[in-house]
């Protein structure tokens, strides 16, 4: 597409403590823009997801989608002489990551104060559940916890079953995507002024920004707010919702809300005679009958497959789309195979591994990413040799020392 | 030592950014104007769309009440402007020149064939970072497709894995398929005004909701691409009962046990109530036990004991020991949360007609320098009309009376 010499972030280093899912996808979204991201990992510490302790299918996946194109040093951080080639790499990086409790990296003399005396315009980003200030700064949570703290859990789902949650740690997703956001920033800000800083990411709170309107409604109106299934809690729109089509738990999602795409729809599916009926006239009636519109939709959608009706629906102009699966979307889908989200890469024993790429294009520097998750350790030499010009002996001297055990 | 330093400027302060989104898009929009960008909302004459959509403050129902109105237009500024009329997009190029950031969601194509798109607008100003936010991006197949925020769940696989085995799949809560749009082509946009910083040069951003949420999922795309099988709905009994949910005494529970003490714990804080039934076995010393042929056994026991207990008991002994665990909250409590109101996350700012006091959610994050500031709340209909139009782009009041009346602006 361009030429892969432009990428935005290249000349920058991101020293990378950060484990689980949160952080680890925060600095692979600056590692395929071009910064250097060591991920500094433990022998002591054998992270869920981030470490060397996904040796399950599903482990090594996220291994690879949130660590690809990065670096990886063991560092033992209990001993002297580890604490010693972290502050080292410092004094050479822009940014310093974590995720840990707020504990850990004051312990190891890592606080944004001591590593801003090595070098003055660090950007630390620090993630957290609740925050590093505050009376829950030391609680600990995981990715379900915040969405059940946050009001999610509660929200998703149908108002006459059990709340369902969100499938997966999208708060996770969320810290990651807030804290890439923030380290742009700062690195905007650093630019400008020269400066660098702290940023506290609370993944409670980027969770929160994101019920939105909700917190205002809370405030003016009334609390007694309930989920609302698959109808926007804002009312407006019938039918919207997902209705079963042919096949084994498939599904397709229509949502129409002004009249003329009502008779668009209906004239798709060959204008059955409810259509014209006075109840769904408008999209107040159809909005009060939106149950037994729901019905009649689905006893449509139940005789045909949802790829099908998803065409032909949307080329009546309806927005509709197939509830995809995984397969789905990895071997189905022809727009997603065209833009290439999905992409091959080479892991350390040259096995092609998929990662997503960046759900953003760029025209002039789309960035790159070249190779999957490093393996545990594989660039102590580039590190130690290369960026810290560490020679043999003081190598020899730093193993005894423990440094990397 | 958290105190930021709130004299200076923002990071994207001087940053003016023409913001013509609809849906998928104000919140990136706000996102920029939050952190001290010059957000101007172009709305049609006669007010943006959003400003109708209800529900409205103390259900008063006019152009400046609507909650999501109120809410995704803080920090910005407002002009009206028929981008639909010859002289209108003579404008919009104007304001274009001028620009940093513009932020559009209209059909692919469609700018362009007005003679707005980003090839028209960048020979003018070649530095300007042009984002459109499409249901399925600027290329492919589906490139025309029609979207809303449940199409955009389904197609980027979030839907199928949300809900329960037993009934149809849901959705999340609230707009977060269009949300999540917004933040990552905020993301988008950033790593190009850096380049930018570096280089003086502009580029085209397209970002596709499909993809945003695709790339959303955790474990969707993993599961296919390394096992072969599809995630499939569980509930909020995650990861099985590994990472899970329980109803108890006064609602629900989360209870993850990550490490073999917190499975540990919990099981002896059952036995101590003569609750573990056979738990304390020692098959049952694995952890991930909770994922095997043992769970739906495992799982009447342990919901039998939560169900004994409140979500405060069950929260403070886990978290006593270092165990993620938490209530779950429901709306009507979430002004009470006293973390957020500790760390200033609740911004009190402005008031309903009536004088109730009014609440926004606040910053995503916090900066030690000047970051994210809640400085003005949603404009007015054409409000800065004419300290854009005038002050700005240098039009005279005559000029801009002319306009009004050809119900341009």
């Amino acid at each position: 597409m361009t030429d892969s010499g432009a990428l935005a972030l290249k000349g920058i280093r991101v020293l990378d403590f950060t484990w689980i899912h949160a952080g680890p996808s925060a600095t692979r979204i600056l590692s395929d823009q071009g910064a250097q991201v060591i991920k500094v990992e433990s022998n002591q510490a054998l992270s869920v997801v981030g470490g060397p302790a996904s040796n399950t299918a599903r482990g090594l996946g996220q291994r690879h989608n949130w660590n690809a194109g990065k670096r990886s040093i063991s560092l033992n951080m209990k001993t002297d002489a580890g604490k010693e080639v972290a502050r080292r790499l410092v004094a050479v990086s822009d940014v310093v990551a974590e995720n840990f409790s707020g504990r850990v990296m004051p312990g190891w003399g890592m606080d944004f104060e001591s590593i801003s005396k090595i070098r003055p315009d660090i950007i630390m980003l620090s993630m957290s559940g609740f925050g590093r200030t505050g009376p829950w700064k030391d609680r600990v949570s995981y990715g379900q916890t915040l969405q059940a703290m946050s009001g999610f859990t509660d929200l998703t789902g149908f108002p006459d079953t059990k709340p369902s949650g969100p499938a997966s740690a999208y708060s996770d997703a969320v810290g990651g995507m807030t804290g890439a956001q923030a380290v742009m920033l700062a690195l905007i800000q650093r630019a400008r002024t020269g400066r660098g800083q702290w940023i506290d990411v609370s993944q409670m709170e980027a969770m929160s920004t994101l019920l939105g309107p909700l917190v205002l409604e809370l405030s003016a109106n009334k609390s007694d707010i309930q989920r609302t299934g698959n109808r926007l809690a804002h009312g407006g729109g019938a039918p919207h919702g997902v209705y079963r089509c042919q096949g084994d738990d498939r599904w397709l999602a229509i949502t129409v809300f002004t009249d003329e795409e009502f008779l668009a729809l209906t004239k798709a599916i060959g204008s059955p005679a409810w259509a014209s009926e006075d109840r769904f006239a408008t999209a107040e009636s159809r909005q009060n009958n939106a149950e037994e519109l729901d019905k009649l939709v689905e006893s449509w959608t139940l005789e045909q497959n949802a790829e099908e009706a998803m065409r032909l629906l949307q080329s009546a102009g309806i927005a509709a789309g197939v509830l995809q699966t995984g397969k789905d979307m990895a071997e189905n889908d022809p727009q997603l195979r065209e833009r290439g989200i999905f992409q091959q890469v080479p892991d350390a024993a040259g096995a092609m591994r998929t990662i997503e790429r960046a759900p953003y294009r760029l025209s002039k520097t789309p960035g790159e990413v070249t190779s999957g998750a490093p393996e545990f350790g594989a660039d102590q030499d580039f590190v130690l040799g290369e960026i810290l010009g560490v020679d043999d002996g003081e190598l020899a001297e730093m193993a005894i020392a423990g440094a990397f055990d | 030592m958290f105190e930021p330093n709130n004299a200076g400027s923002q990071p994207l302060t001087g940053i003016r950014v023409l913001d013509l989104s609809g849906d998928l898009g104000v919140y990136c929009g706000k996102l920029l104007a939050d952190v001290g960008a010059d957000v101007i909302k172009v709305e049609r004459p006669g007010g943006d769309a959003m400003r109708r959509t209800g529900p409205f403050l103390e259900g008063l129902q006019s152009p400046e009440n609507g909650i999501h109105w109120r809410h995704y237009n803080t920090n910005k500024r407002s002009i009206t402007l028929d981008i639909g009329s010859d002289s209108g997009i003579v404008l919009l190029q104007g304001l274009a020149a001028t620009a940093d950031v513009l932020l559009e969601t209209f059909q692919p194509g469609y700018l362009s064939s007005v003679g707005l798109g980003y090839e028209h607008l960048s020979e003018a100003n070649s530095g300007l970072v042009y984002a459109s936010l499409t249901p399925f991006g600027q290329t492919g197949p589906y490139r025309d497709y029609k979207g809303s925020e449940l199409v955009g769940f389904a197609m980027g696989g979030y839907m199928y894995v949300t809900g329960w085995p037993d009934t149809p799949p849901n959705k999340l809560w609230g707009l977060q398929a269009y949300q999540t749009t917004s933040n990552r082509a905020f993301i988008g946009i950033l790593i190009a005004l850096y380049h930018r910083l570096a280089t003086g040069e502009g580029q085209h951003v397209d970002v596709s909701m499909q993809e945003a949420v695709a790339t959303t999922t955790e474990h969707v795309n993993t599961a296919y691409n390394y096992t072969g099988e599809n995630a499939v709905r569980c509930g909020f009994r995650h990861g099985g009962q590994f990472v899970a949910t329980w109803q108890c005494k006064d609602g629900y529970v989360s209870i993850t046990t990550n490490t073999a003490k917190a499975w540990d714990d919990l099981r002896t804080w059952m036995d101590q109530d003569g609750m573990a039934g056979d738990l304390m076995d020692e098959q049952y010393n694995d952890r991930f036990i909770l994922r095997g042929e043992h769970g739906a056994h495992i799982e009447e026991l342990v919901e039998a004991w939560t169900l004994t207990h409140t979500r405060q008991e069950i929260t403070d002994w886990g978290q006593a020991n270092h165990h993620p665990w938490g209530p779950v909250t429901t709306a009507a409590e979430l002004l009470e949360n006293e973390q957020l109101w500790e760390r200033g996350f609740y911004q009190e700012v402005g008031a309903t007609t009536g004088g109730k006091k009014l609440v926004y959610p606040g910053a995503p994050y916090k900066f030690s320098e000047s970051g994210w500031q809640l400085k003005s709340e949603a404009p007015s209909v054409g409000e800065h009309n004419s300290q854009v139009y005038c002050e700005e782009l240098g039009l005279t009041a005559h000029d801009l009376q002319g306009l009004i009346k050809a119900r341009v602006v």
